[in-house]
């Protein structure tokens, strides 16, 4: 933080808060407990406005601004849960389930999965949508790890880490609209990569069970994240 | 485009170009786009419901106002509008199974399969 921020004043949810001037609706938020859901952003990793979740109601702004990436202003007003704002982020969550085969009873992140745990908080009952099911196959080269295509939300978390705290950018994305996937090197299986670094930092950031060690049955798969803030003031030399 | 054009036709024409042009960031554009041509598909071949047709709607709503760029939030244009002022082409393929402008191939081989 540079010297000159200025501190600002907002309301969320009609409750007066302070912050700093660069910081996000989202931060604030957190900073003040206040729930706002979220997939593809991680703190420590850079923002991407990709999921839609975080999405909230600006006072004076036609459209709705995502959270995550739009920067809190002197006197905003800010609506982070409303009927409008449950609807669309219940149909985002449907429309995430019915695009690929995510069955929580027999994955290994069942109980630790940011995906089912926002349906439970958000209390998203059924999928009223038809269910794609595409048929996507599981890469099980690697020694250590394993990539199941089918749990993945392509929220694109393994491929930031792996290029902005690893260094090692095994992890990209392919293809376009629905049929965009993430894939290791040019889409050669992870076990023959040579750029990656076996580090296991996409396991632990991944918010479903699309990437997961081997050797973990249903319900085994604990994502540890801690080295993530760790690292982020490290980088920043406040450690 | 005159009484010969299938409405329903015509909007799933422009959702097929949206759903192939999509790029696939963000969730409502990438899997809201795919499921409204898929019920636009399902509402042609005659196999749609009254309730799907309320899904639809809500995907425009939903596509509209939460994508990320300007073609998911401009992708449900063509339904909305068709929907507008066509509803009861809509109608007449869901509730009457007959494509007004007999562009659509209802009751063909593949629907006894299901």
């Amino acid at each position: 933080m540079s010297p000159q921020v200025r501190v600002i004043t907002l309301q969320l949810d009609g409750k007066e808060v302070s912050a700093r001037g660069d910081q996000t609706i989202l931060q604030v938020a957190r900073e003040n407990n206040m729930f706002i859901p979220t997939l593809c952003h991680l703190t420590g990793l850079s923002r991407l406005g990709a999921c839609r979740l975080c999405l909230v109601e600006v006072k004076g702004s036609p459209r709705l601004q995502p959270a995550c990436v739009t920067r809190v202003a002197e006197n905003m007003e800010v609506t982070l849960n409303s009927e409008r704002l449950s609807k669309y982020r219940r149909m985002i969550l449907e429309l995430l389930f019915s695009e690929r085969n995510h069955v929580c009873a027999v994955c290994v992140s069942n109980g630790h999965c940011e995906l089912q745990s926002l349906s439970q908080t958000l209390e998203m009952t059924h999928v009223h949508f038809h269910y794609r099911y595409p048929k996507l196959d599981l890469d099980s080269s690697h020694d250590r790890f394993l990539y199941d295509p089918n749990r993945c939300i392509v929220c694109t978390r393994c491929v930031r880490v792996c290029d902005e705290v690893e260094g090692a950018h095994t992890w990209d994305a392919m293809g376009r609209g629905v049929d965009l996937r993430v894939i290791t090197d040019l889409n050669q299986p992870w076990g023959s990569s040579e750029s990656c670094t076996g580090c296991g930092k996409c396991i632990h950031v991944c918010p479903t069970g699309a990437l997961a060690e081997k050797g973990k049955s249903v319900t085994e798969m604990f994502k540890r994240r801690q080295f993530l803030p760790y690292l982020t003031l490290m980088r920043e030399g406040r450690w | 485009m005159d009484d010969s054009s299938c409405m329903v036709d015509v909007a799933k024409f422009f959702m097929e170009f949206c759903k192939s042009e999509s790029c696939g960031k963000c969730v409502p554009c990438r899997v809201g786009t795919y499921q409204m041509y898929e019920l636009l598909q399902r509402i042609t071949e005659g196999n749609a419901t009254a309730k799907e047709l309320a899904a639809l709607e809500e995907l425009c709503d939903l596509v509209q106002n939460t994508s990320l760029c300007g073609l998911g939030q401009s992708a449900p244009n063509p339904v909305i509008s068709t929907l507008r002022y066509f509803r009861d082409e809509y109608q007449a393929h869901i509730e009457g199974r007959k494509c007004p402008a007999n562009v659509c191939q209802i009751g063909s081989a593949k629907e006894v399969v299901a």
